[in-house]
C-alpha cells in the first residue's frame, strides 16, 4: 500500500469510527439523557377505549392471590396514601388471607384507586406494579402501606421508593428502569377509571362476590364484616 | 480497523446495557425477544457486578490495542494482532457462555446480548487474517 492510499483509507477509517461513536455513544446518551429529564408518569395518562366497559375491565388488570377456581371473590379498591387503606392492608388483608385465600375458599383481587394521583399515589400504585415485575408486589405495598407517613411526604418519592426496592432485596437497576418510565401507567389509570366507572366513593373499597357473579360492596372493611359476607355467601 | 469499528458498535451496546442495569435509563428498549427476563435475571451479575461492565472493559481494551495498532510506529508490531486475537478469543468464550443461559437456562432471549455476541464473533473472526499476516511476515 503506498503512503497516500494509506493515508486515504486511515482518513476513511476515521470518518467512519466519528459516525459510529456519534450515532452509538450519541444513542446511549440520549437514552440516559432523557430519563434524566424525568421519564417517571405520576398522573394518570390518555387512554382511548376506556368508556366502553368490557375494554375498560380488560385494561384494569388487578393484582391477585389465590386460586381462580376459588368460590368467592373479595374485591378490595385501595390508594397507598389513605390511612384506611394502609389500616386494612396491615391488619385485617393478612387475616382474610389466612382464613380465606390460603384455605381456597377466596380469591383477593386488588386493585389501584388512587384518589389523589398528583400527591404520589399514582406513583406509589407505579412502583408496587414495578415491584410486581420481580414478583415481589405484595411485599413492597406492605412497606408502602407501614411507611405511609415517611414517604407521603417527601417531595421526591422516587429514590424513597428505589431505596425501598432495594432494601426488599429488589435489583434497583431494573426496578428504577421501571419506575422512571411510564411503565404500569395504562394499567394503573384503567384501575382508576375503573373504581369511578363503578361510582365507588373513596378507598379502602371492599366487595365480596361468587366466583363470577355480582359483587356487593361492604358498608366498612373490618373483618367481621368480610367474614359475614363471605358466610352468607358460603351458606347461600 | 475494522476491529475498532466493531468495538467501538460493541463498547455502545454494552453501555446502554450497563446504563439500564444501573437504573440510568427508562425501560431497556426491546422489539426482539424479552431483554427485562434476561436483565433481571440472577445472571445479569457476575458477584454483584453488572455483566455489563465486563463487556464495557473488554470492548474498551480491544478498542484500545485496535487504535493502538494503526499508529505508525506500531503498525509492524506481532504483540497487538496477538493481543486481539486473545481478546477476540475470550470475549467469544464469555459471549459463548451468556448465550448459553439465554438459550437453555433462562429461556429468554435480549437483543442487545445477541447483538454483543455477534460482534465479538465478528471481531475474532477479524483478528485471524490479521494474526496470519503477521506471522507470515516475520
Amino acid at each position: 500500500m503506498s503512503k497516500g492510499n494509506a493515508g486515504g483509507s486511515l482518513r476513511r477509517f476515521y470518518i467512519i469510527f466519528a459516525v459510529v461513536a456519534l450515532v452509538g455513544l450519541g444513542a446511549v446518551g440520549y437514552s440516559v439523557g432523557s430519563r434524566a429529564l424525568g421519564g417517571a408518569v405520576s398522573e394518570p395518562v390518555d387512554m382511548e377505549g376506556l368508556d366502553d366497559m368490557r375494554r375498560l375491565t380488560d385494561l384494569a388488570v388487578p393484582v391477585t392471590i389465590g386460586s381462580e377456581d376459588a368460590p368467592v371473590t373479595i374485591i378490595v379498591f385501595e390508594d397507598y396514601l389513605c390511612t384506611h387503606c394502609a389500616a386494612f392492608s396491615l391488619q385485617v388483608k393478612p387475616l382474610v388471607e389466612e382464613t380465606y385465600v390460603q384455605t381456597g375458599q377466596a380469591r383477593f383481587v386488588y386493585y389501584d384507586y388512587p384518589l389523589n394521583p398528583q400527591m404520589g399515589s399514582f406513583l406509589a400504585a407505579r412502583a408496587a406494579r414495578c415491584a410486581g415485575d420481580q414478583d415481589r408486589f405484595w411485599d413492597f405495598h406492605t412497606r408502602l402501606m407501614r411507611n405511609q407517613r415517611s414517604w407521603g411526604v417527601q417531595q421526591n418519592k422516587i429514590p424513597v421508593f428505589e431505596d425501598f426496592a432495594e432494601e426488599l432485596g429488589l435489583d434497583r437497576g431494573a426496578f428504577s428502569g421501571c419506575l422512571n418510565s411510564d411503565r404500569h401507567a395504562e394499567e394503573v389509570t384503567a384501575n382508576l377509571e375503573l373504581a369511578r366507572a363503578l361510582g365507588l366513593p373513596g378507598t379502602p373499597t371492599i366487595m365480596v362476590g361468587s366466583g363470577n357473579g355480582m359483587s356487593r360492596r361492604l358498608p366498612d372493611y373490618s373483618f367481621q364484616t368480610i367474614q359475614s359476607a363471605v358466610e352468607s355467601l358460603q351458606g347461600g | 480497523m475494522i476491529i475498532a469499528i466493531l468495538a467501538l458498535l460493541g463498547l455502545s451496546v454494552a453501555l446502554y446495557m450497563w446504563a439500564y442495569a444501573s437504573g440510568l435509563t427508562g425501560p431497556v428498549l426491546c422489539s426482539v425477544g424479552d431483554c427485562e427476563a434476561v436483565q433481571n435475571s440472577e445472571y445479569s451479575r457476575i458477584s454483584g457486578i453488572p455483566v455489563a461492565v465486563f463487556g464495557v472493559l473488554g470492548y474498551l481494551a480491544i478498542l484500545t490495542a485496535a487504535l493502538l495498532g494503526l499508529q505508525p510506529g506500531l503498525q509492524s508490531s506481532r504483540g497487538i494482532p496477538s493481543l486481539l486475537f486473545l481478546g477476540g478469543l475470550l470475549g467469544v468464550a464469555f459471549s459463548a457462555y451468556l448465550t448459553y443461559l439465554e438459550a437453555y437456562v433462562i429461556h429468554a432471549w435480549c437483543q442487545w446480548c445477541v447483538s454483543s455476541a455477534i460482534i465479538m464473533v465478528l471481531i475474532f473472526l477479524a483478528s485471524v487474517p490479521e494474526l496470519k499476516r503477521m506471522g507470515g511476515s516475520s
